[in-house]
């Protein structure tokens, strides 16, 4: 029997113009789970662009709440909640809603290191959306535990960075680190228990890095799920945004790397750096 | 005998010329050019053409020669 096919069917379904990509698979993009740490600038850009690309379920972790100077450059969130100190998560979630009524995406309100990481492992791919070294590093160290691809933002001002971190086959983010790294991440970890003295300078931020960035990561996402790994960016790529300028390195894998070791041994503590 | 190095401010575009010997680390050629342009406290890294090197490794081991030219990234952190 052959197929019936309906006159005005095209522009009935959501992701028409998305099927017409080669490349992408929506069958996987939208049976796909995908795990967001960080619901500020990144994360409303990284959540919008998953949710319009067809992922339907998502599960977002971010401990913090909305303040107005977020405004410059979150898609998702309105004058309304600043005065409420709503948490970014949940604001998040009830908009993407709007986007997207057919997505499943769950709020976690908490600190990155003090969810149950296990949970990664149920994700198939990891965004990261943070804005410190300290919970960066954490995070990749379970998602390389798991072996979840791990893909991370970063942005300051007009520049911004994206990694890809393919367990096991590349590098992860401990392996990029040097003494500049484990210096913010003593400071900012230096007075613990007081969340009032953890050192947290306000770095430059505006919108259109930050989309930039968050598109990048997202579309390295939808490689990962369409099974095209091997075009992603081989390992880390630096966007100057005043000079428009995009540079890809290749980071080579640190044998002394805590990370890779803990893939081992779980006793070796993921993301100390000796 | 020690080698010379161009280093680059990717920020600026300065250069400076650095001395090294092969036992220096990239974490020492770091800290060297991030102090001399008195950089702000935070994450940089080095590359060498296309590779981002180590802080951990040594001159020689990273295969820097004399004349090479490297580069200080700012590593971005924010979110």
């Amino acid at each position: 029997m052959s197929a019936i096919i309906k006159a005005g069917a095209i522009d009935g379904d959501r992701f028409d113009r998305s099927r017409r990509i080669k490349w992408i698979d929506m069958e996987k993009i939208e049976s796909a789970r995908c795990f967001v740490a960080g619901a500020g600038a990144l994360g409303n850009e990284v959540i919008k662009n998953l949710v319009l690309s067809g992922v339907r379920s998502i599960t977002l972790v971010d401990m913090d709440f909305i303040v107005r100077s977020n405004l410059n450059r979150c898609v998702l969130f309105r004058e309304e909640d600043t005065l409420k100190k709503t948490m970014k998560a949940d604001v998040i979630a009830k908009r993407a809603k709007e986007l997207n009524p057919g997505i499943d995406i769950t709020p976690v309100n908490s600190r990155i290191e003090e969810i149950d990481s296990s949970c990664l492992k149920n994700h198939d791919v990891v965004f990261g959306c943070l804005d410190n070294i300290g919970a960066r590093m954490h995070l990749n160290a379970y998602a390389y535990f798991y072996g979840v691809p791990y893909i991370d933002g970063g942005t300051d001002g007009t520049t911004g960075k994206i990694q890809v971190v393919l367990p096991p086959d590349t590098p992860c983010l401990q392996c990029t680190t040097n003494k500049t790294h484990a210096r913010i991440l003593e400071k900012r970890f230096s007075c613990t228990g007081q969340d009032i003295s953890i050192y947290e300078p306000k770095i430059p931020a505006e919108i259109t890095t930050t989309s930039i960035i968050a598109a990048i990561q997202v579309r390295e996402g939808l490689k990962i799920l369409s099974g095209k790994k091997e075009y992603c960016i081989r390992h880390v790529c630096y966007y100057n945004g005043f000079l428009n300028t995009f540079d890809s390195f290749e980071v080579s894998l640190d044998p002394m790397c805590p990370v890779h070791l803990s893939k081992f041994s779980k006793s070796v503590h993921p993301y100390s750096h000796s | 005998m020690p080698l010379r190095v161009k280093v680059r401010n990717a920020e600026s575009g300065a250069t400076v010329e650095m001395e090294l010997e092969g036992e220096n680390t990239i974490d020492d050629i770091i800290e060297g050019a991030a102090g001399y342009w008195e950089k702000d406290a935070g994450a940089y890294v080095l590359r060498r053409g296309k590779r981002l090197l180590r802080g951990q490794q040594t001159v020689a081991e990273a295969g820097i020669l004399n004349n090479d030219e490297l580069e200080l990234i700012p590593d971005p952190e924010g979110g």
